[in-house]
């Protein structure tokens, strides 16, 4: 037990073509490609890392971002304890669309779900500012007012990718800790399946369920 | 005991003869002559579809002949020539005599290569392919309880079969699809009660494919041929006759075809010392000679005829379409050209012009632009095929963004989705083939279609793609419009049919809490494209062609092609009133009982209707039942119980990661064309019981 590991479900949201799978695949790669392929439904990645001599693991659904496949993403964030919502700096379009899942998210996911907004596409404006379309004031104010992490980063140079996740590991209760606190008791919610933002302490086991 | 040792014994001879397929020789020949051509005649002749792939997978039992042979004596003999000249085209392999001569011996050779084809999978099914996919997991899965029940059942049904088909076998084709259909309608009618019945219900179009085959289907024989008692699966046969087998067989793959059996009987023992030169040369000649007569045999369809027959077509294309054949037979095969040949130029000169009239329209001034359409479509072409380099060409890219936004205008129900820019591809690449030098053919991928085409060519090309992917857009029309129904209709019929085939792994995704939509919307959205190589999609599509008829697709029919494929308009099931019960509406429950009533309805029509629609010409015969969304179905099915041992021995994380990236970038066109016959064999069973699913 010196080590414990906690499982933390994330889910990636946002327009198509904003980067969300080439986030994914800096994270838990290390790697970027030009051109990929637009995900279809959803792809599921895991990624480990450690966090304050905790392990914690990150287990990812990065969703398909056109709108015609949104009908599928309550499926995957309804268990997510963390998302990720992402927008193209260079796109005022999918800002708005970042709003609403923003939106989205308050009312339907778990009330403890830990947001981060992502601006992704920085390395564009490093080459030209102009190209920038969504100002970063507007971004945090945003967060602000939701209570969201807050990130600019780039998955094609790799900027502020990690940063992203740690970030988000900070916030969720880590599972040592957890058992500190007696927060025991808590896996039966409205849903049959396992609520997991309210279960930190659950086995490791019953993390790879149901999402 | 018996069973299998003759088996082994024929199996073995059987190698013997493959090697030496030319020399004749006495009694063994007779013998073999005697079965194969029961089984060819049964599998080749009656059925056009996996033919001798399904009895790979599933009969492949030497004794096929043996069973067979009291019922089918006399009319195969009869029939002999004829049937097997006719329908070798189905044995996959076609002709493998040296000689070209087409007399009886050319007949054996090839019955006798088929019995070798099927040997060697009995024998190592695994082994012959790739060790890796076929000793996979799926083979001992592939028989549950329930189909050796069928089986059981379907046996005894047969029977009875058997001699009305027996005695019907020597009248006409016309003769005999009608026969068919009165027997189609006997069985129909106790078609909820009675799975055997089912079983045949199913068969029954499938004569009617063959121009006089013996009217039995493959998979029937198949069935009624393994001895239920002895519950022949695939796989007990195959391990039980490969543990006798000299692993030296088991170990050499496909590369070798004629190995050399150290403990043979004893025959042709001489022979069995030719250098593996020599074998390789002959080797070489032979599928030379197959390819050959592959293309003589599409040659003879497609050329010199005033109306070509799509019946035959369809059924030689289901075992793949030689490659310079492909583009005009995909046309064919989805009623883009007509049949009529006398009417393809016009229709061509047509179709093409109304596409580049409707793209003037469509970019002139006064049509203003759907902008978050033509964005969205302009940033998922270069993320198309990234790999393939013939994708980053900006000719096609132009191409590609033409062609699906003004798809996507023309549909606005569903508008562009991603995976229609997957889908248009295939079409893509093989029409270009049409315009490249022969020798640019092979290397399609990577050539700069600006290099060859003409400006009128690529127009060719453009609106060629364009309308084809209409066509076939069509047939599934639900997966792309709000709520994707189509789409969630397939993963939930591919989850009762694993529930049916494969209990075990079934239990296993619950008790892992995978759900089918976790990796099978894309494999529905996409129709597999993103799990293989683009070769072997393109070989999958012959197939898909060929088994889904286009009169599942609902109104493309401009006037032209109402007067030359009046099937459409006569059929008792026009699209309209099937396409609900094939999809379901977009919200339609599952469950509904309606649904499955209209699938019985259906089914009747179909087996009773075709009379009298298609006298003039028996090409326009309703092809099958069969729609692209549920003909896919089963081969997402074959496709995940292929693996089925491995993902028993994995967690969620491992099974959704394994079936995100199944391990298919080695696989060549046999396997697919495995799997594609799996996938027959499945839907043979169980298509029509889906209304006993969804009770």
């Amino acid at each position: 037990m010196s080590n414990p590991i906690t499982s933390i479900k994330l889910v990636l949201l946002g327009e198509a073509a904003v980067g969300k799978s080439s986030i994914v695949l800096r994270f838990v790669s290390n790697d970027f490609s030009e051109n990929k392929e637009p995900t279809i439904g959803a792809a599921f990645l895991t990624q480990r890392v450690n966090i304050n001599d905790h392990t914690v693991k990150f287990e990812i659904w990065d969703t398909a971002g056109q709108e015609r496949f949104a009908s599928l993403a309550p499926m995957y964030y309804r268990n997510a304890q963390a998302a990720l919502v992402v927008y193209d700096v260079t796109k005022p379009q999918s800002f708005i669309k970042a709003r609403h899942w923003v939106k989205e998210l308050h009312e339907q996911a778990n009330k403890n779900i830990i947001i981060a907004l992502v601006g992704n596409k920085v390395d564009i404006l490093e080459e030209n500012e102009e190209e920038r379309k969504v100002e970063r004031e507007e971004a945090e104010k945003l967060a602000d007012e939701e209570g969201l992490l807050f990130f600019e980063t780039s998955a094609k140079t790799g900027t502020n990718i990690s940063e992203v996740f740690l970030g988000i590991g900070e916030k969720i209760p880590l599972k040592g800790l957890e058992n500190e606190h007696a927060n025991g008791g808590l896996n039966v919610t409205e849903d049959q399946r396992v609520n997991l933002a309210n279960t930190a302490n659950a086995s490791e086991n019953a993390s790879a369920c149901s999402c | 005991m018996g069973v299998r040792s003759t088996s082994q014994e024929i199996t073995r001879e059987t190698k013997e003869r493959r090697s030496h397929s030319s020399s004749s020789s006495t009694s063994l020949v007779t013998s073999l002559m005697k079965s194969w051509r029961i089984s060819s005649s049964s599998s080749s002749g009656s059925s056009s579809k996996p033919s001798n792939k399904s009895s790979q997978s599933f009969s492949g039992n030497p004794t096929t002949g043996t069973y067979n042979d009291t019922m089918y004596n006399n009319h195969s003999h009869t029939n002999d020539n004829n049937t097997n000249q006719q329908h070798r085209p189905s044995n996959e392999h076609g002709l493998y005599s040296l000689s070209t001569a087409n007399n009886s011996d050319g007949n054996f050779d090839a019955m006798s290569k088929q019995q070798n084809s099927t040997n060697k999978s009995i024998t190592s099914p695994a082994n012959t392919y790739s060790p890796l996919r076929y000793s996979s997991p799926s083979s001992s899965q592939i028989e549950s309880p329930r189909a050796s029940v069928l089986r059981q059942q379907h046996y005894k049904h047969s029977h009875h079969n058997q001699l009305y088909y027996q005695h019907n076998n020597s009248s006409n084709i016309s003769e005999h699809s009608t026969t068919h259909k009165k027997s189609s309608d006997k069985y129909f009618e106790d078609l909820d009660e009675d799975w055997s019945a089912v079983i045949d219900n199913y068969n029954m179009p499938i004569p009617m494919l063959t121009n006089g085959g013996n009217g039995k289907s493959s998979v029937s024989h198949n069935t009624q041929s393994n001895d239920p008692k002895n519950n022949l699966s695939r796989t007990s046969t195959a391990s039980s006759i490969a543990t006798s087998i000299t692993s030296t067989t088991l170990t050499q793959g496909q590369s070798l075809q004629y190995p050399q059996l150290p403990n043979l009987n004893t025959m042709d023992a001489i022979d069995l010392q030719k250098s593996q030169e020599e074998i390789e040369n002959e080797r070489e000649v032979q599928e030379l000679n197959s390819i050959m007569q592959r293309i003589t045999k599409f040659d003879n369809i497609i050329k010199g005829k005033h109306i070509i027959n799509l019946q035959e077509l369809r059924q030689l294309s289901w075992n793949g379409i030689p490659k310079p054949h492909r583009p005009i037979v995909w046309k064919l095969l989805i009623g883009y050209l007509p049949a009529n040949t006398k009417r393809q130029e016009s229709l061509l000169k047509r179709k093409r012009q109304e596409y580049s009239e409707g793209l003037k329209h469509t970019f002139s001034d006064e049509h203003s632009r759907d902008i978050p359409t033509w964005h969205q479509i302009e940033i998922d072409i270069p993320r198309t095929n990234p790999h393939i380099p013939l994708y980053q060409f900006k000719s096609v890219h132009d191409s590609l963004q033409r062609i699906l936004y003004l798809w996507a205008i023309r549909h606005p129900a569903s508008g562009y989705v991603q995976g229609i820019n997957d889908l248009v591809t295939p079409f893509f690449q093989t029409f270009l083939t049409e315009y490249l030098p022969p020798s640019k053919i092979d290397t399609v991928e990577v050539t700069d279609p600006n290099s060859y085409l003409t400006e009128d060519q690529k127009e060719h090309l453009e609106a060629d793609t364009f309308w084809c992917l209409t066509k076939f857009l069509e047939q599934i029309t639900d997966n792309y419009i709000h709520g994707q129904p189509g789409i969630l209709k397939q993963v939930k019929n591919l989850s009762q049919l694993v529930k049916r085939i494969d209990l075990d792994l079934y239990k296993h995704f619950e008790n892992e809490h995978v759900e089918f939509i976790q990796f099978a919307f894309r494999w529905m959205n996409c129709l597999l494209m993103r799990e293989f190589q683009m070769d072997t999609v393109i070989r999958m599509w012959d197939t898909y062609l060929a088994e889904t008829s286009p009169e599942t697709t609902s109104s493309f029919a401009t006037p032209n092609q109402l007067s030359t494929n009046n099937d459409v308009l006569l059929s008792p099931h026009t699209p309209v009133s099937r396409k609900p019960a094939m999809f379901g509406t977009p919200n339609a429950d599952l469950t509904s009982p309606m649904s499955s009533t209209n699938r019985s309805n259906m089914g009747v029509q179909s087996g009773a209707s075709p009379a009298g629609v298609s006298s003039s010409d028996d090409s326009s015969t309703r092809f099958s039942n069969t729609s692209l969304n549920e003909f896919h179905v089963f081969v997402c099915a074959a496709f995940l119980i292929k693996w089925s041992d491995a993902l028993c021995d994995m967690d969620f994380q491992g099974i959704i990661t394994f079936l995100q990236n199944p391990p298919t970038k080695d696989w060549t066109e046999t396997d697919i064309e495995m799997l594609l016959s799996e996938a027959y064999i499945w839907q043979s069973l169980y298509k029509d019981a889906t209304s006993h699913w969804l009770k």
